[in-house]
């Protein structure tokens, strides 16, 4: 089947966001916990072969490889309802099952060593695919498996497949809660630059918004892990909706992306989505027409990303798609871009063409909400840049100290010197330059100057 | 005038009795009748209708004595008249005298001629038995009579009274009955209330004259006094000795009002009319009264003679056929009439002219003539504005002479279009119950072309004869009608559906009589009722057949999904599998491998699971070939329709479905080539990167890309919401709501129309298009030349790479790493490589860049000045963040730019 997408499940945070995809999945595709389809989904107009592939008993199977290097969270999964639901031999926990440690360099050996493995499970499912399109990888960037392994993984997935699109689900820390894993700048800014070289479309989760929203937006005090991760698989879910239902546009995950990221380092995407209900809140009050869901979209207290006002940059949009579910009259899409332009509710960039893209996905017929019309917005931002800025400044600050630097040393990569952070760090200041100059109209003859400096 | 009783008695009512017993002869008890009638002859208003002049009345006696050849009786009444003057001891002198005048003439009637009492008595004796005793005889008739004149709307009635009465005029008038002519009962003594005959019909039989008595003031008695008392003064000037007898005068003019020319009457064709020939000494006030009256005569010669001009034309219509009936029946009622007249003037003449007093007069019959020729006018008038019309377009000549103000003159027309509406209230109905068009002769507005077939049955067959819808009818009406018909020809002989329409019962026993609402429709609703309930209900069935059984929205959705693009996903893997084939000169295309790929696309896709009829009509197919073509450009995919469904996919419409896919497929495949574009850049941003001096093209690439990628997008942003979504919401709304098939075409048409017009393709967007089509070419160089780059780039990667392989080997195989030449060799690639490559791409990509752009930039001009307003929709999306505005503000000053365009438009 055409343009298969395999996702690919990383640690114990890119597993627990998996599992909480796939189950939106199957609710949004009448799939069974066992697989099977329901009968209520029989007459389905929707794709389900982009994400599940049939066995011979016909039962539903998620593309999905789901590795970790201790066994917690996969063995929680498969102990769930959903337990039957993956391919078994898709599922890999390393043997020793000792984690890495939250260090990525103990993760990205583990992951070299397990290459074999690993890639012999993908390989397989690639090849189970007629003309696949490409990975997803659900990961943490701050953690051990996710951000280590995954950042092996990328870079192998490159190697082995370097015409194949890879997205990724990267889970960002929250910085507001002090955290038990002391060398989380070393990790992100080590996994950050295996997804500014070795990603194609990097969609950033950040967790001090996700909480903060959850918080906020839901009126819960302490979000509980799997709250914040249903916030993800709603995120998930609808992004790739137009995939699963096609339409006249937006069929095919590099349709949807291409047009996204101008040019191919900015890829960082955010996220934001409203109206945000948890399946507890029994109904919302609010009227949501599609300006309201635009409008809202816009508003920076429904991003899931946070990202601090900054004065001296002038930052703008990139790009901007809304993938707009529920009962939509078609000509209210042309009045409310009409608004915001008249509002000049969106900042956009200053050397060449952009606009807000809108495409309508159908919902699924079974699963019920609350709100006629709900929104998603992928928004490529030049604020994403003060993420990267954090994790920089942080970095720097441990770096200065050499702080934690014995766990990393024992591992192969960094046993003879310390190069690759700053290699690492390099090239994400590298980014975090271009995304600067995105903001300006130099931006159209950065790369002249860039030569120039580099010869 | 018995003044003095037997018996004491009190009352004069009581002498009145008395008196009756005597006359009669019979017993108290069974004179009731007679005194009855005595009372009310009595009481009753009637007084003599004569002279109250004393003079005049002995005037009157000394005349009568002197044709009675007593002159000498005369000279002695005159003496004694004026000796009882001079006395003067009598007072009412004229009441004496015309007591004695009457005196002496009952008692000459008596013997002649059934006296004026006998007669009151036949009339009166007969209709007392069956009704009221006090007015029995209009009762009587009436009643009688609206019981046998079915036809008629009106109250009618034909007096019956002249049963009792002599001569033989009473079968033969009561023979023509069936008329609708409204007859009314005169009663002589009801004669002052005679102004009331707009009520009422030809007085025919009337004038059997039951009044001889009482009207004869007006109207002298007999022929001669007419002469003598009215035309004295002609009479002198006339200077003719002889004169004509009234009667004979009378027997001419019942031939005048045939239209046969009589013995004095002859048709003058120089005036046009029925004269009296010159040399005849007639008073001019006679010649006038009959030049009066023969107008008759010429008003039914020009009825009579469009009868018979047309009835004899069979191709005249059965419009024009009951056109011709009603008058024929109008005309039966004219001779009637004038049958009536005949028989009165034969009847006097059989009785001797000289002593009738109540007879016939010229005056009279033009009294008597009022109506008929009131009649006949507005019969002439018809045939007049009728002439050379047939059908619907008679009726409605008649119809327009429904508002006549008179009402006696509307009731006629009323009744004549009761019968002309028939015959096309019958092919109506026939029509809308049954869908069967029995029109001979083209008189209904509903016209079949027979030599259309069932492929277009509902389009081009069936057509409104405009000339022939009748004024009463709306065109809505007309429409409605057309539609029925058509609907259940179109269930029949295209849907093939057979089950019965409702209401054909009532079609086949159709009531003809209901014609007449058709042209009442101002007073009564049941027409448009009955239009309505049979439009809708069959309406309603035509849709149900073409919605279940012929699955209309599906074939609709099947042409969103395919030929509208809809079914992305399969669009997609169809635009994969044929990319190699179509990029071959168009020449080189076999339709049956297309075919082939179709089916794998089919299967591989979302589009398997769509109905296998559906599937089974999606084709490919190739238009045609012009030199230089590749398989693009004549690709196409192509949807079969048959049956009922063809009536709105008709082929006009799917070759513009056609040309709406091409459209699209074009655009679709630009979206395709950039996406590949993307991910080349993508993957070669990664690999290219060990050459730093690519960065500013790779850049440039990047940028270029970016642009065309919006673009590119926002054109089909624009294309799915702007053009499709929301005029498939409209049409879906539409077809929802339709009532008929027509509106399920005409919101089709709409919908194809707006597709057509906002995706460039109608004539005022020729320039746009190409432009657009110049801008498409541009992104087709942009990919070969970035094509081109990255396999030049990609090579030169390659070299480097094997040079260090090489220099590694080497090194391990313990020699030196590379040699001098190497070296030099290496580096003069490169140098070549960094010199040439990079330049030239570099300068090509800016001249494309900036082509770019100013294609872009002109093509958003364009559509600012282009008429229709929801093009501007697409500008504004290619230009959300103003940023081609900012690079040239100058060409989007618009007011300027406006004026400046339509200048030169």
């Amino acid at each position: 089947m055409p343009r298969e997408i395999i996702t690919l499940q990383l640690g114990q945070c890119g597993n627990q966001i998996g599992f909480e995809f796939w189950k939106q999945l199957c609710a949004e595709h009448g799939i069974s916990p066992e697989g099977m389809l329901e009968d209520y989904a029989t007459e389905g107009t929707d794709r389900k072969d982009v994400f599940f592939y049939q066995a011979d008993d016909d039962h539903y199977i998620p593309r999905s490889v789901l590795l970790d290097l201790e066994p917690r969270v996969i063995n929680t999964i498969m102990n769930s309802d959903y337990a039957k639901l993956y391919n078994p031999e898709n599922v890999y926990l390393s043997k020793h099952g000792g984690g890495a440690g939250n260090n990525w360099a103990s993760g990205y050996t583990q992951g070299e060593k397990l290459y074999e493995e690993v890639f012999d499970i993908i390989d397989r499912e690639a090849d189970g695919s007629d003309s696949l399109e490409g990975f997803v990888l659900c990961h943490s960037i701050a953690g051990g498996t996710g951000s280590g392994m995954g950042s092996y993984i990328l870079e192998r997935l490159n190697d082995r497949f370097p015409k194949k699109l890879i997205q990724t689900y990267s889970v960002f820390p929250n910085i507001e809660e002090v955290s038990d894993v002391v060398v989380q700048p070393y990790n992100s800014i080590l996994t950050l630059k295996r997804l500014t070289q070795n990603a194609d479309c990097v969609v950033v989760l950040d967790n001090t918004a996700l909480n903060r929203i959850a918080a906020d937006r839901l009126h819960i005090d302490t979000p509980t892990f799997g709250q914040v991760n249903q916030l993800v698989s709603t995120v998930m879910s609808t992004s790739t909706a137009t995939l699963r239902y096609p339409g006249y546009m937006n069929n095919d995950l590099i349709g949807l992306i291409a047009s996204l990221i101008p040019t191919p380092r900015l890829h960082f995407l955010m996220t934001g989505y409203t109206p945000l209900t948890t399946s507890s809140q029994v109904a919302s009050v609010r009227k949501t027409t599609v300006l309201d869901v635009m409008r809202r979209l816009l508003q920076p207290k429904n991003m899931m990303v946070s990202t601090p006002v900054q004065r001296q940059a002038n930052h703008c949009y990139i790009s901007i798609l809304n993938i707009i579910q529920g009962e939509v009259d078609p000509t209210q899409v042309h009045k409310s871009l009409q608004r915001i332009r008249e509002r000049k509710l969106a900042t956009f960039i200053p050397w060449g063409p952009a606009s807000i893209q809108v495409a309508l996905s159908r919902k699924s017929p079974y699963v019920q909400t609350s709100h006629r019309v709900s929104g998603l917005m992928l928004a490529n931002h030049t604020s994403i840049v003060s993420l990267f800025e954090r994790t920089l400044r942080q970095f720097d600050k441990l770096r200065k100290r050499e702080a934690f630097m014995d766990q990393f040393k024992k591992e192969r990569i960094f046993e003879d010197n310390l190069d690759e952070f700053d290699n690492s760090r390099e090239v994400l200041q590298q980014l975090v330059d271009e995304y600067h100059a995105a903001t300006t109209p130099g931006y159209l003859g950065w790369g002249t100057s860039q030569a120039a400096a580099s010869t | 005038m018995a003044s003095q009783g037997d018996y004491a008695v009190t009352s004069p009512s009581a002498i009145l009795q008395k008196l009756c017993c005597k006359i009669t002869g019979l017993p108290d008890d069974t004179v009731l009748p007679y005194y009855q009638l005595s009372l009310r002859i009595i009481s009753s208003k009637f007084s003599p209708a004569i002279e109250t002049d004393e003079f005049q009345v002995s005037e009157k006696i000394k005349r009568q004595l002197a044709r009675k050849g007593r002159e000498k009786d005369a000279a002695l009444f005159s003496e004694l008249h004026r000796k009882l003057k001079a006395q003067g001891v009598l007072h009412n002198r004229w009441a004496v005298l015309h007591l004695l005048m009457t005196l002496s003439d009952t008692g000459i009637k008596r013997q002649a001629a059934p006296s004026f009492d006998s007669s009151i008595f036949n009339k009166g004796l007969p209709a007392y038995a069956t009704s009221t005793p006090f007015h029995p005889t209009i009762r009587a008739n009436n009643l009688t009579l609206s019981g046998s004149t079915i036809l008629s709307g009106g109250s009618s009635g034909i007096s019956s009274i002249n049963s009792g009465l002599t001569s033989s005029t009473t079968p033969v008038a009561q023979s023509f009955i069936p008329s609708n002519a409204v007859v009314s009962v005169q009663n002589n003594r009801h004669e002052d209330k005679s102004n009331q005959r707009q009520n009422v019909g030809t007085k025919s039989q009337t004038i059997t004259l039951t009044n001889k008595n009482f009207e004869s003031a007006v109207v002298p008695r007999t022929p001669g006094t007419v002469v003598s008392t009215q035309t004295p003064a002609s009479r002198d000037k006339d200077n003719t000795s002889f004169e004509i007898p009234e009667n004979e005068l009378l027997k001419d003019l019942m031939f005048a009002f045939q239209g046969i020319e009589g013995r004095w009457i002859k048709f003058n064709s120089a005036k046009d009319g029925y004269r009296i020939e010159h040399q005849v000494g007639i008073p001019k006030s006679v010649r006038q009264l009959i030049s009066k009256l023969t107008e008759c005569g010429w008003l039914y010669n020009r009825t009579k003679s469009y009868i018979t001009s047309w009835s004899s034309d069979k191709a005249f219509g059965l419009v024009g056929q009951s056109f011709c009936a009603a008058l024929h029946q109008e005309l039966a009622e004219y001779y009637r009439f004038i049958t009536v007249m005949e028989a009165q003037v034969q009847h006097e003449r059989d009785q001797g002219i000289g002593d009738v007093n109540g007879g016939l007069t010229l005056r009279r019959l033009a009294v008597w003539t009022f109506d008929p020729l009131v009649r006949l006018k507005v019969l002439a008038a018809l045939v007049d504005v009728c002439k050379g019309k047939k059908g619907g377009a008679l009726a409605s000549a008649i119809y327009s002479y429904m508002q006549h103000g008179d009402p006696y003159v509307r009731s006629l027309i009323r009744h004549t279009l009761t019968m002309v509406f028939q015959p096309i209230y019958a092919t109506l109905v026939r029509w809308i119950y049954d869908g069967e068009l029995e029109d001979t002769y083209h008189e209904f507005f509903v016209a079949s072309d027979p030599t259309v077939n069932n492929d277009k049955l509902w389009n081009d067959k069936y057509s409104l004869r405009k000339t022939m819808i009748p004024t009463c009818l709306s065109i809505e009406q007309a429409r409605r009608i057309l539609l029925t018909g058509k609907s259940i020809n179109f269930l029949r002989q295209v849907c093939e559906d057979r089950t019965a329409t409702t209401g054909r019962e009532a079609a086949m026993d159709l009531d003809i009589s209901q014609a007449e609402t058709m042209f009442t429709q101002d007073v009564n609703s049941a027409f448009q009722q009955m239009i309505d309930t049979v439009y809708k209900e069959t309406s309603r069935n035509l849709l149900d057949v073409f919605h279940s059984k012929y699955k209309f929205l599906d074939h609709l959705k099947a042409m969103r999904r395919y030929l509208l693009l809809g079914q992305g996903d399969f669009i997609r893997h169809l635009m994969d599998l044929l990319e190699e084939d179509l990029a071959k000169p168009a020449s080189n295309l076999y339709l049956h491998n297309l075919t082939g790929i179709l089916e794998m696309a089919i299967r591989a896709t979302n589009a398997q699971y769509d109905d296998s009829d559906t599937l089974k009509r999606l084709d490919v197919r190739l238009l045609e070939v012009s030199p230089g073509d590749t398989g693009w450009d004549v690709f196409s995919l192509d949807y079969h329709v048959d049956g009922p469904i063809k009536t709105v996919f008709t082929p006009e419409s799917m070759i513009l479905y056609l040309r709406v896919f091409n459209f699209l497929w074009r655009a679709k495949r630009m979206e395709y080539i950039l996406a590949m574009i993307w991910k080349n850049q993508i993957s070669y941003a990664k690999s290219l990167k060990s050459i730093p001096e690519l960065n500013k093209i790779l850049h440039q690439c990047h940028i270029l890309g970016a642009e065309m990628v919006h673009f590119i997008q926002q054109v089909q942003y624009y294309i799915n919401f702007e053009v499709l979504e929301c005029s498939w919401d409209e049409l879906l709304t539409k077809v929802h709501e339709a009532e008929d098939l027509d509106h399920i075409i005409a919101a089709h048409q709409v919908f194809q129309d707006t597709v057509i017009s906002r995706c460039l393709l109608d004539e005022k967007s020729r320039a746009i298009l190409t432009q657009l089509r110049t801008i498409f070419d541009l992104i087709i160089q942009f990919q070969t030349a970035q094509r081109q780059f990255y396999e030049s780039a990609e090579l030169e990667v390659s070299f480097r790479d094997k040079f260090e392989k090489m220099k590694e080997k080497h090194t391990e195989e313990g020699d030196w790493a590379v040699t001098e030449v190497e070296v030099v060799e290496e580096q003069k690639r490169k140098d070549e490589f960094l010199n040439t490559v990079i330049p030239s791409t570099w300068a090509q990509l800016t001249v494309l860049s900036q082509s770019y752009q100013d294609m872009v930039q002109q093509f958003l001009v364009m559509l600012t000045c282009h008429p229709d307003v929801n093009l501007r929709f697409l500008s504004f999306r290619l230009d959300f963040n103003e940023n081609y505005k900012a690079r040239a503000p100058e060409q989007f000053n618009s007011p300027l730019m406006y004026q400046r365009t339509k200048r030169v438009r």
